[in-house]
């Protein structure tokens, strides 16, 4: 049977077949030769996977009691859900004013349109990180520089969407309101602002899911919160600590997207 | 509408919500320690810092290159490696092809791998292997499997069931199911997910970098350390170099492949 199904030999491939195979063949062999660059060997993983199991070892089981032996612990798991929510507040609202300033139909003149647009361009590229580590020296270690990075951050990743979405928006109802001698501000907050609010919300939400991902992070690089603490706790090498934060982290994220889902629910019910 | 008309009845069944508001603006402000003085001082040290930062130190630029380097080769095997993965994590999350406790468990381990920040599982990563690429690149790879994985076992939930009955009627195996019916179906997306991902890896790398997974961010890091500044100016330059390329890279290869 299996001879009888057999391709005969005289039989080429499809061209589209073997370009496939080389286009395969070039990206495994391409990941491979950046393996040896990096001098990273991904069989290591598994033939030094005792390290992991040491780790695990040495992790469990995880020391929950820090909760209530740690007076400090709750104060940093508010304070990292504190810096994502304040920054994602702040950075939306001056991302709404820029974008207002970046749109063509509501900008007061062209010049300021594209000096707002290029600040906007900047901010997006600039990882949160870079804009930290300059903070950390201007304001001080502490939340606060963390919670100003990702005010900045939200701007960048928000203010382009924003604007982009105000451009996008129905003119008719502003014209309306200009036969009807609304002034400019007016058009704006009774025409433009309602059109562009549930995309607005939608993505705040968007932007405080990823801020308090970005607030661990930065946390680590001493802005304070659950991330420091779990720098620390590596540092000193105490694993059932840090297995103890990496849970708490866990928990934290999801008892958040929880509520913000709850209350993205409500607003959104509400609304419609 | 002039302030006589303003009337405190229209308002007042937002009071609550108000209310709740301020008062988590308020606490939130306290707890990240928010402040104003700060803030003023920090635009003061921070125009007066600007003349340390500029102008960049362009003879850093040569030593800067070989960093920039290994970022790009991180992201550039992490990512296919997380691809890779992430196509074994996703059929096995997938209702309609993996037995129920199959699933759960490839969902509860996505979920997780999705929870956690690349960088605490660098963290952990680091805890066992050491610093280096290496735990850079299997962290990113982690992590992008905790994206691809969800999203790709959600497109495979959404394949239309008449086509793998087709296949399967006409007596293919399990495997020659997925080989022939949903590989086909979902591959597209996933390539053009696996590039938006390598996007967030180039960024997500300088951030690990710092931590110690070696690269561009690793040299940024240190020379703000060593208070290096115009060095440092030089780094942020290159990165931005960098995000700027990989941006456009993959809108290149989008544009090709898709």
């Amino acid at each position: 049977m299996s001879a009888s199904l057999a391709v005969p030999s005289n039989v080429l491939p499809s061209v589209r077949f073997r370009r496939r195979m080389a286009l395969l063949v070039v990206c495994c062999a391409s990941v491979a030769a950046f393996l040896i660059y990096l001098k990273v060997d991904p069989i290591e993983f598994f033939r030094d996977f005792h390290f992991v199991s040491d780790l695990i070892k040495q992790m469990m089981p995880p020391d929950l009691r820090l909760l209530w032996v740690k007076h400090g612990l709750w104060t940093s798991l508010l304070q990292t859900v504190a810096m994502a929510f304040f920054g994602t507040l702040i950075g939306s609202i001056i991302a709404v004013i820029l974008a207002l300033f970046a749109a063509g139909n509501t900008s007061p003149s062209w010049a300021l349109r594209l000096g707002v647009r290029t600040l906007l361009a900047v901010e997006r590229s600039t990882p949160n990180i870079v804009v930290l580590l300059v903070l950390l020296i201007a304001v001080g270690i502490g939340p606060f520089a963390a919670t100003l990075s990702l005010c900045i951050g939200t701007v960048g990743m928000f203010g382009k969407l924003f604007a982009d979405a105000i451009e996008q928006v129905d003119p008719l109802p502003g014209e309306a309101l200009i036969a009807a001698g609304a002034s400019r501000l007016q058009v704006i907050r009774y025409a433009t602002l309602p059109q562009v609010a549930p995309s607005v919300v939608a993505n705040v939400f968007y932007a405080f899911d990823v801020n308090l991902r970005l607030a661990v992070a930065l946390g680590i690089f001493g802005g304070g919160g659950i991330g420091f603490e779990l720098h620390l706790a590596q540092s000193v090498l105490r694993y059932k600590d840090m297995l103890a934060c990496v849970i708490l982290i866990l928990v934290l994220i999801n008892v958040m997207e929880r509520i913000a889902d709850a209350l993205r629910r409500r607003l959104f019910l509400q609304e419609v | 509408m002039t302030w006589s008309e303003f009337s405190f009845e229209r308002y007042r069944r937002y009071l609550p919500a108000a209310a709740i508001f301020i008062v988590a603006v308020a606490a939130s402000a306290y707890l990240s320690e928010v402040s104003l003085t700060d803030l003023r001082r920090g635009i003061l040290k921070g125009l007066s810092l600007l003349t340390l930062f500029f102008p960049p130190d362009w003879s850093a630029c040569k030593d800067m290159l070989q960093p920039a380097l290994v970022t790009l080769v991180i992201c550039l095997v992490a990512t296919p490696i997380g691809a890779a993965f992430s196509i074994v994590f996703g059929l096995a999350a997938a209702r309609n092809i993996a037995p129920e406790w199959l699933r759960l468990t490839a969902r509860t381990v996505i979920a997780v791998e999705r929870g956690l920040p690349e960088i605490v599982i660098l963290l952990v990563l680091v805890a066992a292997f050491g610093l280096g690429p290496f735990a850079g690149v299997m962290a990113l790879a982690i992590g992008s499997i905790g994206m691809l994985g969800k999203l790709l076992a959600d497109a495979i939930e959404e394949i239309d069931p008449r086509v793998l009955d087709a296949v399967a009627a006409v007596g293919a195996t399990p495997w020659q199911v997925i080989r022939h019916a949903v590989l086909p179906e979902v591959l597209p997306a996933l390539v053009a997910n696996s590039i938006f991902r390598f996007e967030v890896n180039v960024r997500a790398s300088v951030l690990l970098g710092a931590v110690g997974a070696g690269g561009i961010g690793y040299e940024l890091d240190a020379a703000i350390n060593q208070l290096e500044y115009s060095r440092a100016t030089m780094a942020v330059l290159m990165i931005l170099l960098l995000v700027f390329l990989s941006e456009r890279a993959s809108d290149w290869v989008r544009s090709k492949v898709l």
